[in-house]
């Protein structure tokens, strides 16, 4: 870079109170003419440091008012709103209650201060291979639901992300809602970060399970992985190996080993490829006991103490 | 020990008000009516001449005012000494590292400065770079100045005692290579200034740490006599050393562009911009050869230095220097080798950080110590208390230390819990480690090295006193006012301290080197004093006692025993200013060395007034699957002859420490081609609070016969102590000795692999 | 150009703002209130934390316009020299700062910490102010002001 810039660069500002409003405003505009963003704890940075192409006007979403929701159905499941803060989903019962992994990745981005302005949709729509909720909300089966001025349609989540930073929303549509099925895990889900500080850091690996077992038997299981592929990713083939076998230590670190050597991480400057995919090794097992630990058999009032 | 009333107290600051009201205003906080803002355009090659450059498409965007590049600097260069001016405002000829300063843009607003610098159009020709300093020094690398050899920027050599006898004498020696890591001062308050050319002359609101750096440089750049040159402190955001020890090209650019235009003008770097071009400590290979007796006695240390100095020499010379010349402490050492190299690389600078040369072989010398006492099966703490000097003592080359806690602080961490519960905890990957330290007080300097204090008696009592000395957040101000009040027997807020202002307040060679306390603090006595003097004529006649007959204490002026022949000491201010046509009484006084001798090519003598010794214990958990490594605990025991103020000094303690701790574990420049590939918070890791236990300091008091008060330098050598302390840890907790910082988890799970016998692709 | 109407420090303001200015800008150049501070622009030092409506952000991440009919504190709106807030006395006692410039935003999240958890374990409190980076205390005297200070408002002090 060889200018250093504080200040962002010109562009108009547009908030839409409704989402028909929005069809209105980019009716006809071109993908690169704007920029939709909540939270901006992604976009603004980007803009600054002048990453790709400056849009012509940024659109505000927060203005919608429709969107900003948290919503449990029994019998349907879980419907976080686009403009869910990541605050209120780590601080939310509810998701504590049914999907605690994604409670805990929410939990884990940034600080107070971003987690306060951050969305859960944004998390996913910036589309960071390392993206925190990302592995949770893949392991708790998520999907997507994007709207645009001719219609709506639900997308699996592993079918979200195209790359590196790059999501499968066409041009003129946004994410209005991240679904997840009723929870058939209940509190067995949980989410590690690997990070050399607490706090801040983007995950060198970020690791999710979501399991029920009956009698020592593992029933479900699904592990997302982060950071270790061109995309957030489910271990599919390490999943297999578990589902239906029995939860002894020695099928969790096969398990845990078939995930590592399922993913695909590369070096970067938050570590080597050959790292990650060792701890992707450990950190599946751990989360698999981890996740085996919060089951109602055990203590069951420990999760929803978290709940602050 | 004497009873003093503010010294030794656990005084508030005295700008804790406006600082926690956010009325203290920083560089960046200042505006003025038409002032312009400059942008500086860098260059994107490491290693590269400058073809030819264009402006003339920035200079007709609508709103920018001038555009300058190297040429206008008219071939000026500056460094610390005359030999080694080798760094231009803006580069002229070539660059030398990636994000040098080439031009800059003067603006009505940032946005358009910014704008404009994209259009400016450089032509370079890139040069082969080279980016390791053992690379670089090698005969056919890239040259990267023309006016050295091999690209070796200074060399400094020390030879006391005979260490090849001594090693024959030895029954154990190790040679080990070590090396520190790319780290930076890492404050907050990125560099800013406000500029302002006029008939006057120039006057700069700047972030400095020590402004009368800036001030020569900008009267020598500028031509302008020194009278001229204005440099007015606001609150600094810290320093730590390095960059705002020194000038930069904002500086340089925005007084340049006010001479053009005649209105103030603004600069301010960014974050990004201060991690990928701020002066860096110098990352140091050192070859570290030890020998020592069975029984524990150290014998010989021998080391040779490889420092990466990055682009430009800076203070290089003197970094050299403190590599050496500190390392015959904290242990008796009889023989000592020292050979140290600083090496042009295509790198950002290398310069000055807390703990100045010493931090890197200070490091290789404790866990070198470490590593023969575990192969003759002695204690560290043992090994320590055996070799650990007392006072009084003299160095084989000639520093000589008056007091000493060392073998104090060293038995104060033996009784802590956590060092008897080491080895005795349950869970597996914790460990407990230990390290000793010490540093210099009162920086010996080359040229100018006095500090002064001015005191103005106001005729109600109430005290002005100017010092050129700077707070950057290290709390002198508050020191200094406390010294001054405590000699003159009157409260803190009687003594109203002027931040630095070069037009009044006196020359100061800067805050660094641990030097203000001691230095500009001696300063502050003489000035009270005079002060003294001069009011003890008035009251001795007054009463008809003689003048030393009288005590300045608890604001009042007594006869000494006869207290009841006082009266207050705004009343004899008042009397002393009224008498005949009026007296103004100003009390003046400056620090001066002794008449020692000082060799500066051999590191002999004093490198500095006095000596703090710091011992740190740390205690880590380390998890052993993944690496990460987390410090749970430390303890610091030092001395610092008499803490001033605890409060102080226990902060900056604990803040040197966990600067430390990220040295240690989390921090470390990653460079590629000589481009820095983590220059963000995110991935420069500092440590955050919930990285870092609570610090416990621990005063261990010696009263230096030589310090204002007794004291001696504070929280530079905590920072020394730490990353050793850390390691020797780490080693207890994972049976590995890491050699080379930041142990980042990667670093450690990879070591335990091998040791495990477990490693993979 | 566009008008927003803003309530700063309990003040209504009627300021005008580019589109693409932040928050932190508007704060310290339009209104001239320059606790807040510019430490890293991005959003990862903290330096520039302000309340708004009632949780803090950053604001060098907020665009000005978005602040539009909302309410902001900054750090001149906890407390003044006159009557400091209890978390600012008792920065002032414990020695809660040095070079003094992460202090505005550490008192920022001070505060609303201790609206949130009124008797914060040290663990919180950790958490409270994670997102704000000081380079030279090492936050132990940070914790223990924000720490005093829950223990002197619990005592009837004010909050």
């Amino acid at each position: 870079m060889t200018t250093f810039y504080r200040r962002l660069p010109k562009f108009d500002y547009m908030s839409p109170k409704s989402l028909s409003e929005l069809w209105e405003m980019i009716r006809g505009a071109n993908g690169a003419d704007y920029k939709v963003f909540a939270g901006g704890t992604d976009v603004i940075p980007n803009l600054k440091r002048r990453k790709g192409e400056v849009p012509k006007a940024l659109i505000d979403l927060k203005g919608i008012e429709e969107l900003d929701y948290i919503r449990y159905d029994a019998g349907v499941g879980l419907a976080i709103g686009a403009l869910a803060s990541v605050h209120a989903v780590a601080r939310s019962c509810l998701v504590w209650e049914h999907y605690p992994a994604l409670a805990m990745a929410a939990g884990k981005i940034g600080a107070t201060q971003i987690q306060h302005r951050a969305t859960v949709a944004g998390n996913i729509c910036n589309a960071a291979p390392s993206a925190d909720t990302a592995p949770a909300l893949l392991a708790l089966d998520a999907s997507v639901r994007c709207a645009s001025s001719t219609g709506e349609r639900t997308v699996p989540l592993k079918d979200f992300f195209a790359g590196p930073l790059q999501n499968t929303l066409s041009n003129g549509e946004i994410v209005t809602a991240i679904l997840l099925p009723e929870s058939t895990t209940g509190p067995g889900s949980c989410y590690i970060k690997l990070s050399p500080r607490h706090t801040l850091d983007l995950a060198v690996v970020g690791v999710a399970t979501s399991l029920s077992t009956a009698d020592g038997t593992c029933e479900q299981i699904r592990i997302g992985l982060g950071a270790v592929a061109p995309t957030p990713i489910r271990a599919l083939a390490a999943e297999s190996t578990l589902c239906g076998a029995r939860l002894s230590q020695e099928n969790i670190e096969r398990t845990a080993r078939a995930a590592a050597e399922e993913c695909r991480p590369r070096d970067s400057i938050r570590g080597s490829a050959a790292y990650r995919r060792a701890m992707v090794g450990v950190l599946v097992a751990r989360a698999i006991r981890q996740s085996m630990a919060a089951l109602p058999s055990r203590n069951t009032s420990q999760k929803l103490g978290d709940c602050r | 020990m004497e009873e003093y009333s503010v010294i030794g107290k656990p005084i508030p600051r005295v700008d804790a008000v406006e600082k926690v009201t956010g009325a203290a205003k920083f560089a960046a906080d200042f505006s003025f009516p038409g002032m312009l803002w400059c942008k500086i355009l860098r260059s994107p090659y490491a290693h590269a001449r400058i073809l030819n450059i264009d402006t003339s498409r920035a200079e007709r965007l609508p709103g920018v005012k001038a555009v300058c590049t190297g040429k206008n600097f008219n071939g000026w260069t500056w460094g610390f000494m005359p030999q080694t001016r080798d760094e231009p405002p803006l580069a002229v000829d070539k660059v030398r590292y990636m994000a040098e300063a080439v031009a800059a843009v003067a603006a009505i607003d940032e946005e358009t400065a910014e704008q404009a610098t994209e259009l400016i159009r450089v032509d370079y020709e890139e040069l082969p770079g080279v980016f390791d300093p053992e690379e670089a020094m090698k005969p056919g690398a890239p040259v990267i100045h023309d006016y050295v050899q091999n690209n070796q920027s200074w060399e400094f050599h020390m030879d006391y005692g005979d260490v090849d006898k001594a090693f024959g004498e030895s029954d154990i020696v190790r040679e080990d290579r070590f090396e520190t890591g790319k780290v930076v001062t890492g404050y907050l308050e990125p560099p800013s200034a406000v500029a302002m050319y006029d008939a006057n002359g120039i006057t700069l609101w700047g972030a400095k740490q020590s402004p009368y750096f800036v001030y020569r440089h900008l009267a020598a750049c500028f031509n302008l006599p020194l009278n001229k040159i204005r440099v007015i402190q606001p609150f600094v955001g810290a320093g730590f050393g390095g960059t705002k020890n020194d000038s930069v090209a904002g500086d340089f650019c925005s007084v340049l562009f006010s001479k053009w235009t005649g209105r103030p003008v603004k600069f301010a770097y960014s974050m990004e911009e201060v991690l990928t071009t701020a002066r860096r400590r110098h990352n140091m290979i050192v070859f570290s050869k030890m020998g020592m007796k069975k029984d524990g006695t150290l014998l010989a240390l021998q080391q040779k230095i490889i420092a990466e100095g990055g682009a430009y020499t800076a203070i290089g010379p003197l970094t050299m220097y403190l590599t050496g010349a500190m390392t015959t402490l904290p242990y008796n050492l009889p023989n000592f080798r020292h050979d140290a190299y600083r090496i042009f690389t295509n790198h950002p600078v290398s310069a000055a950080m807390r703990g100045h040369g010493v931090t890197h072989t200070r490091f290789a010398a404790e866990i070198q110590m470490d590593m023969i006492a575990e192969e003759l099966g002695i204690d560290p703490m043992d090994i320590r208390l055996k070799n650990a000097v007392k006072a009084p003592h003299e160095t084989i080359n000639g520093v000589t230390v008056k007091s000493c806690g060392l073998t104090e602080g060293l038995e104060t961490l033996r009784n802590t819990e956590s060092w008897q519960l080491r080895g005795k905890r349950a869970t597996s990957g914790r460990g407990v480690g230990l390290a000793a330290a010490s540093y210099l007080g009162g920086a010996r300097q080359l040229g100018h090295q006095s500090c002064a204090a001015l005191l103005r008696l106001c005729e109600d009592g109430t005290v002005n006193y100017l010092t050129g000395a700077t707070d950057c957040g290290q709390g002198s101000d508050t020191v200094l006012v406390q010294m001054v009040a405590e000699e003159l027997g009157i409260r803190m807020e009687d003594v109203n301290i002027k931040r630095v202002d070069t037009a009044v307040t006196p020359c100061d060679p800067g805050s660094y080197g641990s030097r203000v306390t001691i230095l500009a603090g001696a300063a502050a006595q003489k000035a009270a004093r005079d002060i003294k003097r001069q009011l003890s004529e008035f009251a001795a006649r007054e009463w008809k006692v003689q003048p030393d007959e009288l005590v300045f204490r608890g604001g009042k002026v007594f006869v000494k025993d006869h207290p009841d022949r006082s009266m207050p000491f705004s009343k004899l201010a008042k009397i002393a200013c009224y008498s005949g046509s009026g007296a103004v009484i100003l009390g003046r006084g400056y620090s001066q060395y002794g008449l020692e001798r000082y060799d500066w090519d051999k590191g002999l003598g004093n490198p500095g007034t006095s000596y703090s010794f710091t011992a740190q214990l740390a205690e880590v958990q380390v998890d052993l699957e993944t690496g990460v490594a987390r410090c749970e605990d430390t303890i610091l025991a030092h001395d610092c002859g008499r803490p001033l103020n605890p409060l102080n000094v226990h902060s900056q303690n604990q803040g040197g420490a966990v600067q430390g701790l990220g040295q240690a574990l989390y921090e470390g420049f990653i460079m590629d081609q000589g481009k820095t590939r983590n220059p963000t918070l995110t991935h420069y890791k500092m440590p955050l609070s919930t990285d870092v236990p609570r610090v416990e300091v621990i005063d261990i008091i010696t009263e230096d016969p030589d310090g204002p008060f007794g004291a001696k330098e504070a929280s530079e050598g905590c920072i020394v102590s730490t990353p050793p302390a850390v390691v020797s840890a780490l080693k207890d907790a994972t049976g590995i000795w890491f050699k080379t910082l930041p142990v980042t988890p990667e670093k450690i799970y990879w070591a335990l692999q091998e040791k495990n016998g477990t490693k993979s692709g | 150009m566009r008008q927003i109407e803003v309530t700063v420090n309990g003040k209504q303001e009627k300021i005008e703002v580019r589109p693409s200015e932040t928050l932190l800008e508007m704060i310290r150049e339009k209104l001239h209130l320059t606790g807040a501070k510019e430490g890293c622009g991005m959003g990862e030092c903290g330096a520039c934390t302000v309340i708004m409506n009632g949780v803090t952000v950053n604001s060098c991440l907020v665009l000005a316009v978005e602040a539009d009919g909302k309410s902001i504190v900054t750090v001149e709106g906890v407390g003044s020299k006159e009557k400091l807030h209890p978390v600012q006395q008792a920065f002032v006692e414990h020695s809660g700062m040095q070079c003094g410039f992460c202090t505005p935003g550490m008192i920022v999240s001070g505060t609303y910490l201790l609206k949130k958890h009124p008797q914060p374990t040290e663990q919180q409190i950790r958490e409270g102010i994670a997102g704000n980076f000081c380079r030279c205390t090492g936050y132990t005297k940070i914790i223990e002001s924000i720490g005093a200070a829950a223990g002197n408002m619990s005592e009837g002090g004010e909050s």
